[in-house]
Parts: structure tokens; C-alpha cells; sequence
């Protein structure tokens, strides 16, 4: 944050005497968003974030269409026991004359292996099994509707539900691209499924401790005195205890045991909750040097009441610190859920999370890792949204600051 | 001049201290119970003894008066109150806790400085050489890897390595002399320990120099990782300010008067380019705490968070507002630290 220059008020640039950049003498007729959109193009990694992200938030809102099982389905059964195993073999080949076919698998049996205790799955060479697209599989809700909360949703009658998936294999073959966790539930997934709550979390959260950190940030800098007294001192109380802790406190109000969409909620609002004292220390200072431009004055000369010149004149002087602000503690709330759901504190099963797969994960025994490294995956899922989210902050911080313009 | 500013940041600690602790405070008591629920359905105690329990821990009387009783322990003896779960004072619970968890934030720390400032100096110096890429590169995976998954990951790749080393021990000859002093336990096929902090069966045959020895190899890999992820951080923040200040006017003008290079980068541009470094000390020596936490619960280290989460989930109030003061206090002292350093450092801060 430190590195992050005040911004200048749009007034201040657009209208002022001289052009402060290049860029601004570049074309006539440009606007400010223009400049800041094409300043964003030229950061290759950040165009490629964006990118990657809209990939991932658009599978994640199409997990049960591209996912063949459902998200809590299991089998761990008999015949149908499918624990920890390893991702499908696909064949695109004829076994017999070796020309290309359509994919097909092989159906695996569990086997123990009497000295070692290990499971070992063996395919059933005699049944190949074709994989074929637009399956029907175990039926879900669709997904402009699934972003509908389900009270809303049995309350409007809405109860519509699908059941085609992208892909899926006849029982007993099954198809695990990327294999298999303890109790035979498919991890890509629920990869997919964990990212509906991993990557919404962080933006809601943030959504919340960026509107908290604005208007308190805000009042505090642009009325002074007592309030900000007030504000300054509680962010400081936040700062002094430690922020993990603070979480854990603060979840510890709420049963271990609730249902996902309360789970959901109560995260989101205490990681918003902790987190908007940074935010609004800076706009504090931002608001403090904004209220002395003329056209803030200009405005309350006008007679303009306090709450319209700081919501229209003042808070908008803050808007490319709060973009950048919003888009850097996304990835910050991506890693604090999955550590609380790490330690048992967050989502909790059957739902799915990447944080809530990496503790399943150590559950199986740390020492068994080597066996079926799969089951890290969701930390490089965790790893690489976080990493295209700074990605990101980064190239919105370049193409917003004037003074980093190229 | 600066003694007076010291006792004045000091009494402004006192305010935040109490706000501090009574936020938290009330945040623990707000929670729904208390520490006799466990107790209340079993059929062995009667509801009197469950009463007497509640006026013994004073659960009876209003959370402002648990308070104040509390802090006046606190201010009058150093006492932090008895935990319920372990039928002992506060202070003993936590004393090794604390101190097990400053053993590896303490060695991350020292790491971590003697790590960044050569580092993001060569970077800034050779701004877009290899060298740079690979640095910037770098700080950028250890910013995005989360630290419990960075630390499954390496103890996966010890015991990845843990069949073939164990061949190697059993057959003997030259890579088995080779590699004996640098694994901590070739017969068992590990490089390093995989969890807790001390080889728990032999602690007591062993001499301190073994012992050390002993904590030192447990502590490579919480260190590793604890020290990557604040590592990363600060490089790129220094190298950011080095950047700044290789480019400005006096730098230019102590080159062009006859500076030798490797005075001007360190006399002139790193001086100043220190500063965030410094004022990081404040949030870095807390937040090592919080952030070797997830790493302390995946590898079994005895350390604060553990017991943390522990105590959150038994209610054991005085355990939890322990812990919570004393990381409170180590971040006041960090701040206040960092403060004093800085206009130590900086001539153009003055204590007023």
C-alpha cells in the first residue's frame, strides 16, 4: 500500500492548464477511463489475470453442468468403493488395430494388497466403457437460478432443477479426470464447486470492508475533530490484536456446526468486518487533503449538505485507491478463508471449498501424500487465483496512477 | 527531546491497550455459553457444583466486572487469570507456548532482513537483468502460495525423497558417509523432520548441544516457509524504493561528484530507501506470530495459534484473553520500536 501514490482528483487532470502526460496530449477527444483502459491493455500479465479469472468464475458458475458427479456424491460402497482413486486413464486408441476412437475408459476394481495394506485399483480390460457428452447425471439446480439463496428460492416456488452434464461415464466405469478423495467423491469437481465459495468470498468480503473503510475513512477525514478521533482510535484497537485471532474470536460466536449458507454469510461478514481499518487510514488522509480542492469548497458553497459533497465530490477523489484497494484484499480474503476452513472453522463438509479439500486432504495422514498427490490440487487452485489477483491489483494500480503511465 | 517522546508514545499505548483487551473481551463473553456448558449434561455434577464452579471462575457476575478484576490482576501482579481447562494460571499455560512460537518467528525474522536488503538491492541495481525477472518472479509465487500449502508441499517432497534415502542407508558406501551428517535421520529416509518440534523419544538421553541440534534441524522447514512469505513482501517493497531513489536528483549528483558505485547504492540510495523497512518491524514481529500460525497447526509446532484455536473452542476465556494480550502487547512494541528507529534512522523525523 505504502507504494501506492495519492491519486489525483479526475478534476484536477482532465481540466487542468497543462497535460500532465503524454499520454494525455496523445489523443484529443480522450477520457479518463479511455487512457486507464488502454494503460490496462498494455500489462500483458494483468490482461492474462483477467482473463484466467473470467475462466475460473465462469466454471465455477457451470460446476454442476461441466462436473459429472454431484458435488457431495460419493462412492465408497462395495463393488462401487472408489476411495483415494487415482485420476482415469483415457484411451483414444483401438486396443486391437490401434486407430483413433472415440475415448473411452476402463472400469477399475479395488484391490488390498495383503502386505502392505495399500489399495491398489486395477482396470477391467473386457469392459471398455465410451465417455459420452451431455449425459444425465444426478440433477442440480441451474445456474442463473443457483445464484437465487435457497429460502428465496422454496419461497417463490422456484424449484426447477436440470440434470445434463458436459461428460460422464455408465456405471460401473467412473471417471475421475483428477482423481479420486477419501470417500470416492471426484476432486476436480469439487474443485469446481469449491471455487463458487473460495472466489466469491473474497469479493463480498471485500465489497464490505471497501464500503466500511470509504465512509468511515471518509467521515472521519473530511469532518475531523471528535469523529475523527473516534474512527482513528478504533482502527487503531482493530490493528493491535492480531488479525487471525481476531477471526478466530469473533467466529467462535457462531456454532461450529451451521449450514453452509450460514457459514457463507458469517465469513463474509467478519472478514469484512476486521479488515476495513487500512482503508480507511488512507482515505482518511485522502479525504483530508480532497476536502481543501476547490471544487469541494465549491460545492459547499453551493450549499451542497455534508453527506452529498462527501459521497458525490469527495469519496469518488478516492475511487482509484479503492479500486486498487479492492482488487489487492480479494486475494488476501482468498487465503484467510482458506485457512480458517483449513482449520475446521470455515466451510464445512459436504459442501466444498479449496480450503476445507487441503484439510480432508492432511486428514488422510500427511504421510500418505506421496501416494495420491491429487489431492493437493486445490493449493495450486488457491496458489493461482490469488497470484492472478495480484496480477491484476497490479496492472489496475499501473494503469490508474499518471505517474506510472507508460 | 527523544526521552520525552518515548514516555509520551508510552502512555498513548495505554488507551489502545484497554481498548484493545476490552474488545476482545467482550467479543469472547458475547459468545453464546460459557466454559460450565461442558460440564452442565454430565449426569456426575450436580447443578450445585456446577453453581460453585461458575462463583469460583466469578461467570456469575457481569462481563464489566469480570473485566476490571481481570485487568486489576493484570496491572497489580502480572496475573493473567486461571485457565478453566487446564486447572492452572494463565502465565504457565502460555509462558512455553509463547516461547516455542518466538523461537521460529524470532529466526524467520533474522532471516528475513539478512535476506532482503542484498537481495532487493541487487534487484533495484540490476533492474530487468535475469536476475531481477527470476527475484521479481519469485516474490510474486511467495506472496500467492498460502502458507499451509507451501508447507504440505515441502513435506511432501521429504517423503518423496524417503524411499530412496532409506536405500541408500541400508546398503552403505561412500553416499551414505556423504549424506549421513547432511539428513537428520538417514535410517528413518528423512532429509528433515516432518512434524513437532523435538525428537520427542530420545530428548532426555541427549546432551544441550544435541538438543540444539535437535531444534535446529526441526526448526528448517516452518523457517523456510514462514521466512519466504514475509520475504517476498519486503523485497518488493524495497526494491519499489530502491528504484525510486537510484533515479533521484542527489543520487544522480553523488555519481556525477565521484561516488564510488558501491557507495552511492549503499550510503545514498539504500539509506533512504530503508525507511518502509523499518517501519515494517512493527507489523512484521505480530504478524510472524499470526502468520506461522497455520504453519505451527500443519507440521505440530507447540506454538500460540494451536493453543489459540484450542481454547476458542473450549471457551477457556482466560487462555484466549492471555494469548490475545500478549500478541497485543508485542505488536504496541513493535510499533513503538519502529517508531523510535525510524527517527533514529531518518534525521528528517522529528519528535515533537
Amino acid at each position: 500500500m505504502a507504494a501506492l501514490q495519492p491519486p489525483n482528483p479526475p478534476g484536477a487532470t482532465s481540466s487542468g492548464a497543462a497535460p500532465a502526460t503524454p499520454v494525455a496530449q496523445a489523443k484529443l477527444g480522450t477520457t479518463q477511463a479511455s487512457i486507464v483502459r488502454s494503460q490496462f491493455r498494455k500489462h500483458r500479465l494483468a490482461m492474462f489475470s483477467l482473463f484466467l479469472l473470467g475462466g475460473f468464475y465462469t466454471a465455477a458458475l457451470f460446476a454442476d453442468f461441466i462436473a459429472p458427479y454431484g458435488e457431495g456424491q460419493s462412492f465408497r460402497r462395495g463393488e462401487m468403493n472408489r476411495s483415494y482413486a487415482p485420476p482415469t486413464t483415457i484411451y483414444w486408441t483401438d486396443p486391437e488395430t490401434g486407430r483413433l476412437t472415440r475415448p473411452y475408459v476402463y472400469p477399475v476394481s479395488s484391490q488390498r494388497d495383503l502386505q502392505t495394506l495399500r489399495v491398489t485399483y486395477v482396470e477391467d480390460r473386457s469392459n471398455p466403457t465410451p465417455i459420452r457428452f451431455f449425459v444425465q447425471g444426478t440433477s442440480y439446480v441451474p445456474p442463473p437460478l443457483s445464484l437465487v439463496p435457497v429460502g428465496i428460492r422454496n419461497q417463490m416456488g422456484w424449484n426447477w432443477t436440470a440434470s445434463t452434464r458436459l461428460f460422464g461415464v455408465e456405471q460401473p466405469a467412473t471417471i475421475y479426470l483428477w482423481g479420486a478423495d477419501q470417500f470416492g467423491r471426484d476432486v476436480f469437481g469439487r474443485i469446481l464447486y469449491g471455487a463458487r465459495i473460495s472466489l466469491t468470498i473474497g469479493i463480498l468480503a471485500s465489497l464490505i470492508a471497501l464500503v466500511l473503510g470509504l465512509l468511515l475513512g471518509g467521515i472521519a477525514g473530511y469532518v475531523g475533530g471528535v469523529v475523527d478521533d473516534v474512527v482513528m482510535r478504533l482502527v487503531e484497537v482493530f490493528a493491535t490484536i492480531p488479525s487471525l485471532f481476531l477471526l478466530l474470536a469473533l467466529r467462535a460466536l457462531f456454532p461450529i456446526e451451521i449450514n453452509p449458507t450460514a457459514i457463507f454469510v458469517v465469513l463474509v461478514t467478519i472478514l469484512g468486518f476486521i479488515s476495513w481499518g487500512p482503508i480507511a487510514r488512507v482515505v482518511r488522509g485522502l479525504a483530508l487533503s480532497l476536502r481543501e480542492e476547490e471544487y469541494v469548497q465549491a460545492a459547499r458553497a453551493l450549499g451542497a449538505r455534508q453527506a452529498r459533497v462527501l459521497l458525490r465530490h469527495v469519496l469518488p477523489g478516492t475511487s482509484a485507491y479503492a479500486i486498487v484497494a479492492f482488487s489487492l484484499l480479494i486475494p488476501s480474503f482468498i487465503l484467510t478463508e482458506a485457512g480458517l476452513s483449513f482449520l475446521g472453522l470455515g466451510i464445512s463438509e459436504p459442501a466444498s471449498s479449496w480450503g476445507l479439500m487441503l484439510a480432508v486432504a492432511q486428514e488422510g495422514g500427511i504421510q500418505t501424500f506421496t501416494q495420491r498427490p491429487w489431492m493437493l490440487l486445490p493449493g495450486l487452485f488457491i496458489f493461482i487465483a490469488v497470484l492472478a489477483f495480484n496480477f491484476l491489483g497490479d496492472g489496475l494500480r499501473d494503469a490508474l496512477d499518471p505517474k506510472l503511465r507508460k | 527531546m527523544v526521552l520525552s517522546y518515548v514516555l509520551r508514545r508510552l502512555v498513548q499505548m495505554i488507551p489502545t491497550f484497554l481498548g484493545a483487551t476490552l474488545l476482545a473481551f467482550l467479543i469472547i463473553q458475547a459468545a453464546p455459553g460459557d466454559f460450565t456448558d461442558r460440564f452442565a449434561l454430565d449426569p456426575n455434577i450436580d447443578p450445585e457444583q456446577l453453581q460453585r464452579m461458575r462463583e469460583r471462575f466469578a461467570l456469575d457476575q457481569p462481563v464489566m466486572v469480570q473485566y476490571a478484576n481481570w485487568m486489576w490482576s493484570i496491572v497489580r501482579f502480572g496475573y493473567l487469570g486461571e485457565s478453566f481447562s487446564y486447572r492452572a494460571p494463565v502465565n504457565a499455560v502460555i509462558y512455553p507456548l509463547v516461547l516455542n512460537s518466538m523461537s521460529l518467528v524470532l529466526v524467520s525474522l533474522v532471516l528475513t532482513y539478512l535476506l532482503t536488503i542484498p537481495i532487493a538491492v541487487y534487484s533495484a541495481v540490476r533492474q530487468y537483468s535475469l536476475g531481477d525477472k527470476v527475484v521479481t518472479f519469485l516474490s510474486f509465487l511467495g506472496l500467492a502460495i498460502p502458507n499451509f500449502f507451501f508447507i504440505l508441499i515441502l513435506i511432501t517432497g521429504v517423503l518423496f525423497l524417503q524411499p530412496s534415502l532409506r536405500q541408500v542407508a541400508a546398503q552403505g558406501g561412500t553416499a551414505e558417509q556423504v549424506l549421513r551428517p547432511i539428513t537428520y535421520d538417514l535410517d528413518r529416509g528423512l532429509v528433515f523432520p516432518v512434524g513437532g518440534m523435538r525428537t520427542s523419544q530420545r530428548v532426555e538421553q541427549m546432551s544441550s548441544w544435541e538438543r540444539f541440534k535437535d531444534r535446529v534441524w526441526h526448526l528448517v522447514l516452518p523457517v523456510i516457509v514462514v521466512t519466504t512469505a514475509s520475504l517476498a513482501s519486503l523485497v518488493r517493497v524495497l526494491r519499489g524504493q530502491m528504484l525510486e531513489f537510484l533515479r533521484s536528483d542527489f543520487v544522480r549528483t553523488a555519481a556525477a561528484k565521484g561516488v564510488p558505485p558501491r557507495g552511492v547504492v549503499y550510503k545514498h540510495a539504500l539509506r533512504n530507501a530503508l525507511n518502509p523497512l523499518i517501519s515494517g518491524i512493527g507489523t512484521l514481529l505480530p504478524s510472524l506470530v499470526g502468520g506461522a500460525g497455520l504453519v505451527e497447526f500443519v507440521i505440530r509446532w507447540p506454538g500460540i495459534t494451536p493453543a489459540f484455536v484450542a481454547a476458542v473452542k473450549a471457551q477457556d476465556l482466560y487462555i484466549v484473553m492471555g494469548l490475545l494480550t500478549v500478541s497485543a502487547v508485542l505488536l504496541m512494541i513493535g510499533n513503538f520500536l519502529s517508531d523510535v528507529l525510524l527517527g533514529l534512522v531518518d534525521p528528517r523525523i522529528r519528535y515533537t
